[in-house]
């Protein structure tokens, strides 16, 4: 058995917004996030974020995973929160964190990855998404 | 048995895939995957940007290479955050977190060369200073 890891970025700009993860860095267009071939199942979920902090606002971060390379449909994560008191001076940083999930995959076929903001905009942003595939 | 790399290099640009080639006082140490390796069995990566500029950013990492069986392999370890503050205000450090992925089951050829890069995705925030350790194993 071995793992492949598969990652996806974006960002979310608006508050209740479904937006699409699809860049990867240095890679604007690194097309379709299929499901590998020979791949058994996705076993987890490694998810992080960034805020600008932007906006004196508190939001919670959401991911959705969608498309054909999920034959049991869609499914959805909570990858965070975070807000700030004044929009002047906040900085931080933010944990990656991995969550073990074990759901099944079609191989060959594509996972779609969106992002939302929910509860105030809190200003800009960024989510970055792997997904954790075992062979 | 186990054994490590670690490499360390400057993130400075957003959307731009930096090498990390060094490790500190050493700035050429050999990336070459231990004989009798066949797995990196953990990763441990920290990233910490400056906060010069107002933006958010997610550290990607990359390993790819000739040793690494199934293709280059990214993923995500952190983000960062940060608006530009009041003229003359002190702002707080930012204190990059420490992702460890515990049983990475990553296939990789023994004695062959593995490349370790490092990105921030989204609205540049400065300077960041990068670390990833490989744990290899069989």
């Amino acid at each position: 058995m071995s793992k492949l890891y598969r990652s996806r970025e974006g960002d979310v700009t608006a508050v209740d917004t479904k937006t699409q993860l699809t860049t990867l860095g240095s890679e604007t267009a690194p097309g379709p996030l299929l499901v590998p071939a020979g791949a058994k199942m996705l076993k987890a979920i490694i998810s992080t974020f960034a805020s600008n902090f932007a906006v004196a606002a508190d939001g919670a971060i959401f991911i959705r995973l969608e498309g054909p390379g999920l034959p049991e449909g869609p499914e959805s994560l909570t990858i965070g929160a975070s807000g700030v008191a004044v929009a002047t001076g906040g900085h931080g940083s933010f944990n990656a964190s991995r969550t073990e999930m074990e759901i099944p995959v079609t191989p060959a076929n594509e996972i779609l990855l969106f992002a939302e903001m929910a509860g105030e905009d809190t200003g800009t942003v960024s989510v970055g998404v792997t997904l954790e595939f075992v062979l | 048995m186990a054994r490590t790399i670690t490499v360390e290099g400057d993130v400075n640009a957003i959307d731009t895939r930096n090498l990390l080639t060094s490790q500190g006082s050493v700035t050429a140490p050999s990336l070459v995957v231990p004989a009798g390796m066949t797995k990196i069995k953990k990763i441990i990566a920290s990233g910490c940007a400056d906060g010069l500029a107002a933006g958010q950013v997610v550290f990607l990492l990359r390993l790819g290479g000739n040793a690494v069986l199934n293709g280059e392999q990214t993923l995500v370890f952190g983000g960062e955050g940060s608006i530009a503050a009041q003229a003359g205000s002190d702002v707080a450090p930012s204190l990059g977190s420490l992702f460890v992925l515990n049983d990475a089951d990553i296939d990789v050829r023994p004695s062959d060369t593995i490349t370790i890069a490092a990105e921030m995705a989204g609205v540049d925030i400065g300077d960041a200073a990068v670390a990833v350790t490989l744990v290899y194993g069989k």
